[in-house]
């Protein structure tokens, strides 16, 4: 049976990464290329590192793992290849594979994939980060893991005064039916980094429907990107029957919502819970999706200059790129910024893995929103947000990282 | 095999960080997009990435005094093994030299360094109102010394020819370090022997290229596409020529047969009469749009001849870019018909496109393979694509047999080997069936002439 197991994670990553003609499309779009430009940084040399692997032509050795362990997840190479090649899941399986035989994912991955499985340590933590962050000793974390928080309160008092332009916006035409029954999916890292976003995101919610509030698991990305796939697995099959009466399950975290819309792949050999995956994923919904589709519109109109930084899972994740920016053309001076679907660098713990390249991918980042103008960089993902927030602090106060909840 | 001694020499010229030399980055370095097989790997004993030229004289002059050979290479974006190390020895990257030198306005030239992106140098020239034309389909991404290199072509051949109709000058390292220059900015040059012409589709044989100076010219002020479907691949091909001859010379006219464009309708969903057998997307420029559109009324004269079913003229940039995309996904629909797919670039007079079609779905027809064909019909360059599942007992023979007799039927039409991908590795058995003893002779006397020892990019061509 492990065997069996084992040779379908290789067929999948063969199966995939046996497609790449290594034409270098995916080259000048790799963010990591752009910082570390040798070829096994690049998404075609990933492929091919993962091809001579499984074909014997490269042992697993500590570097090769290194190597797979070195992308974003980002899907930019992706987008651009004309065969779809998803690196993506191709290094997702390969960690897995690097795992199984190794007897389990290091031990770095199993701590962290074991504290954000288990619920009362994700609600520790965001207890202990909320009492660190009102002393003041947030800033002493390294990592920025516990940035600051730029609430709704301080937006409005900052650009909603007797200077704003328009008055309220106008009441929401909700299209969804009224006995729709929706749920919030809590993310752990808006849970204990940005509980300030996930009151708004409530708030939000409230305006348009009754949001149940469900105490949820993780939703496993950590867990299936680093080696961790029966943990993935479980939890999701817990959610899956945390979420059983739900309609629509809605996320403000995109790699969240990106992430369940995923769990039906991951069960289509499984007969007992193939049906219930497919039906789980078809319901989630990211948070501009689901507010757009109900034809909510902002609270209020605010005269602050805004621009958009797009999470990966969002815009080449879901497909999602219109919604959250017609939600902010109504709630500010919107501006898109260049390279705004560029990976921030965040990527669940790679800018804690990777601090330098991390930081030199945001640094991009950070010139692209200056550029803008913009006062306020709003984004939907925490890690994408922590990087915000770490740019916003380079910039020496030129912007702000917020939220999409605290400002639409 | 490189001696430690020598790494650290050639380390102590490009900087340790540019010289690797760890299995794992030996092995990225030892493929390219041709279909070699990946494994074994041609792997090089060690990876250089010089800054400079002088860096690059330096790195020659310590291989050609220790006999190592060099294979250069840019984004490893080739098709035919042009830089692939099948030697081992050095793989001279030069991806770091991506340096714009000068861009000379009223000169209409551009020089730079090998290292800049193909389409990086267009924007750069276009956002000055020039037009550097030859666009590979690898545009953007392969780099302006692998194209001169290869001396690529791309779909605007037609009207603009190709790389070589470009390049003026260069600056190329010699096997021994030696630093050349060839060519320059005056347009009228019989000065000598035209050495810049020898080098641009020298594939990396016979100098490393430094330094490139590309003649530009005004950029066109509008464009437009048009589609055009047919019921036979003889009017399709009788139309282009028709517009050639009667002065309409578009910017591309790109063929594509009725393989391929189904494979693009199920790949996108699109709705395409089962009775066409040819769609021919083209691009026309002018000066003003009065321009565009006496040129699309006369193609649509002239395509109403040879009983055109349809003509698309785009009314919008979002048409244009519809249009195109049937074209641009072409390659990646037609390759996801099989899990092989055995790429060619052959190129034939003009005029005998169709036959040369007919021949290869005679050799499709004999082989019992499917044979995608597709490409530049303006200009007589093919593209077959022969699908195959090469797990299938006795598939592997019967492809390479069919592309031998592609090669074949290609050079008794009048045509050659390769229009724009070159010969590297993947076509070299053919080379003597396509210039004659004498003509590989001479060939062979000219790297000698370069290349005394043999160590640039060894393995190729023939």
């Amino acid at each position: 049976m492990k065997d069996d197991k084992k040779e379908k994670l290789l067929q999948e990553v063969r199966s995939i990464v046996s497609q790449c003609d290594r034409c270098g499309s995916c080259l000048p779009v790799c963010p990591l290329f752009r910082e570390k430009d040798v070829e096994a940084s690049s998404a075609r040399g990933k492929n091919n590192i993962a091809r001579a692997l499984i074909q014997g032509g490269l042992e697993l050795t500590p570097d090769v793992l290194s190597a797979v362990n070195f992308c974003l997840l980002c899907r930019a190479c992706v987008d651009i290849c004309p065969s779809k090649i998803k690196t993506d899941e191709a290094m997702m399986s390969v960690r897995q594979h690097f795992a199984d035989k190794q007897g389990g994912a290091s031990i770095k991955y199993k701590a962290m994939g074991g504290m954000l499985k288990s619920r009362p340590l994700v609600k520790l933590a965001s207890g202990s980060l909320k009492v660190l962050r009102k002393i003041g000793l947030n800033r002493l974390i390294p990592g920025g893991m516990i940035p600051d928080q730029y609430t709704r309160k301080q937006f409005l008092a900052a650009f909603a005064g007797p200077a704003a332009l328009a008055g309220p916006a106008p009441a929401s035409t909700v299209s969804l039916s009224p006995e729709t029954k929706v749920a919030y999916f809590q993310g752990c890292g808006m849970r204990m980094m940005f509980p300030d976003a996930v009151s708004d995101t409530l708030a939000i919610l409230q305006t348009v429907t009754k949001p149940a509030v469900v105490d949820n698991l993780c939703c496993g990305l950590p867990h299936v990107a680093h080696g961790l796939r029966e943990e993935f697995l479980e939890m999701a099959k817990e959610n899956m029957r945390l979420f059983a009466n739900a309609d629509v399950i809605v996320s403000d975290c995109a790699s969240c919502s990106g992430t369940l819309k995923h769990i039906a792949g991951y069960f289509k050999d499984d007969p007992a819970w193939k049906d219930r995956a497919a039906e789980f994923s078809a319901k989630i919904m990211d948070l501009t999706e689901y507010l757009v589709k109900a034809g909510y519109q902002p609270r209020l109109r605010t005269n602050a200059t805004l621009t958009f930084h797009e999470p990966c899972h969002l815009g080449r994740g879901q497909g999602i790129k219109n919604q959250p920016r017609e939600l902010l053309k109504a709630a500010g001076n919107y501006v898109e910024m260049s390279g705004a679907d560029t990976c921030c660098g965040g990527a669940g713990s790679f800018h804690i893995d990777y601090p330098d390249i991390s930081a030199g991918i945001l640094d991009k980042k950070r010139k692209n929103i200056e550029k803008t103008g913009a006062q306020i960089v709003v984004t939907e993902c925490p890690v994408c947000l922590v990087q915000m927030n770490k740019a916003a602090e380079k910039s020496g106060g030129k912007f702000r990282a917020m939220h999409i909840s605290q400002v639409i | 095999m490189i001696t430690n001694e020598i790494k650290e020499k050639i380390r102590a010229v490009v900087g340790p960080e540019n010289a690797l030399d760890s299995n794992l980055d030996l092995f990225g370095y030892s493929y390219d997009s041709s279909f070699i097989p990946l494994l074994p790997a041609n792997k090089p004993d060690f990876v250089v990435r010089p800054l400079t030229t002088a860096e690059v004289a330096e790195v020659m002059k310590i291989a050609y005094a220790n006999d190592i050979p060099v294979t250069p290479r840019g984004a490893a974006s080739g098709r035919t093994g042009g830089s692939v190390p099948l030697a081992g020895g050095i793989a001279l990257s030069l991806d770091r030299m991506t340096n714009v030198i000068e861009l000379d306005e009223p000169n209409m030239m551009i020089t730079v360094e090998p290292g800049v992106r193909t389409i990086d140098l267009y924007n750069l020239c276009a956002e000055k109102g020039l037009f550097y034309p030859p666009d590979p389909a690898s545009w953007k991404f392969s780099t302006i010394g692998g194209n001169v290199a290869e001396n690529a072509g791309g779909m605007r051949a037609v009207k603009y020819g190709v790389t070589t109709n470009y390049v003026m000058g260069l600056e190329v390292v010699l096997a021994d370090g030696t630093i050349l220059n060839t060519g320059g900015k005056a347009l009228k040059n019989v000065t000598g022997y035209n050495l810049t012409s020898l080098f641009t589709g020298s594939e990396g044989t016979l100098g490393i290229i430094t330094k490139i100076i590309l003649r530009l010219i005004p950029m066109p002020k509008v464009r437009n596409t048009l589609q055009l479907m047919f019921p036979s691949l003889d009017e399709a091909c009788s139309t282009i020529h028709k517009m050639l001859q009667s002065g309409v010379v578009p910017a591309a006219a790109e063929l594509m047969d009725k393989i391929g464009l189904q494979a693009v309708a199920r790949t996108r969903k699109l709705d395409i009469d089962p009775n066409t057998e040819a769609c021919v997307v083209i691009e026309i420029d002018a000066d003003d749009e009065a321009g565009l559109d006496k040129q699309a009324q006369q193609i649509d004269v002239i395509a109403h001849e040879f009983n055109v079913t349809e003509v698309r003229i785009a009314k919008s940039f979002q048409e244009s870019e519809d249009i195109w995309a049937i074209r641009r996904g072409l390659s990646s629909a037609v390759g996801a018909m099989a899990p092989t797919r055995f790429g060619e670039d052959i190129s034939v007079p003009r005029s005998e496109f169709p036959e040369m079609v007919r021949r290869i779905r005679k050799i499709s027809e004999k082989h019992n393979l499917v044979i995608a064909v597709y490409g530049h019909a303006g200009d007589g360059n093919l593209h077959p694509s022969v699908l195959c599942d090469l797990t299938v007992p006795g598939e592997e023979e019967r492809v390479h047999k069919a592309v031998d007799e592609i090669f074949a039927e290609a050079l008794a039409v009048g045509g050659t080997l390769s229009g724009e991908h070159g010969i590297g590795i993947t076509k070299r058995a053919y080379i003597t069936d396509a210039l004659g003893e004498a003509g590989v002779n001479a060939l062979k006397a000219v790297k000698r002439a370069f290349d005394p020892k043999g160590l640039l990019n060894p393995g190729k061509i023939w």
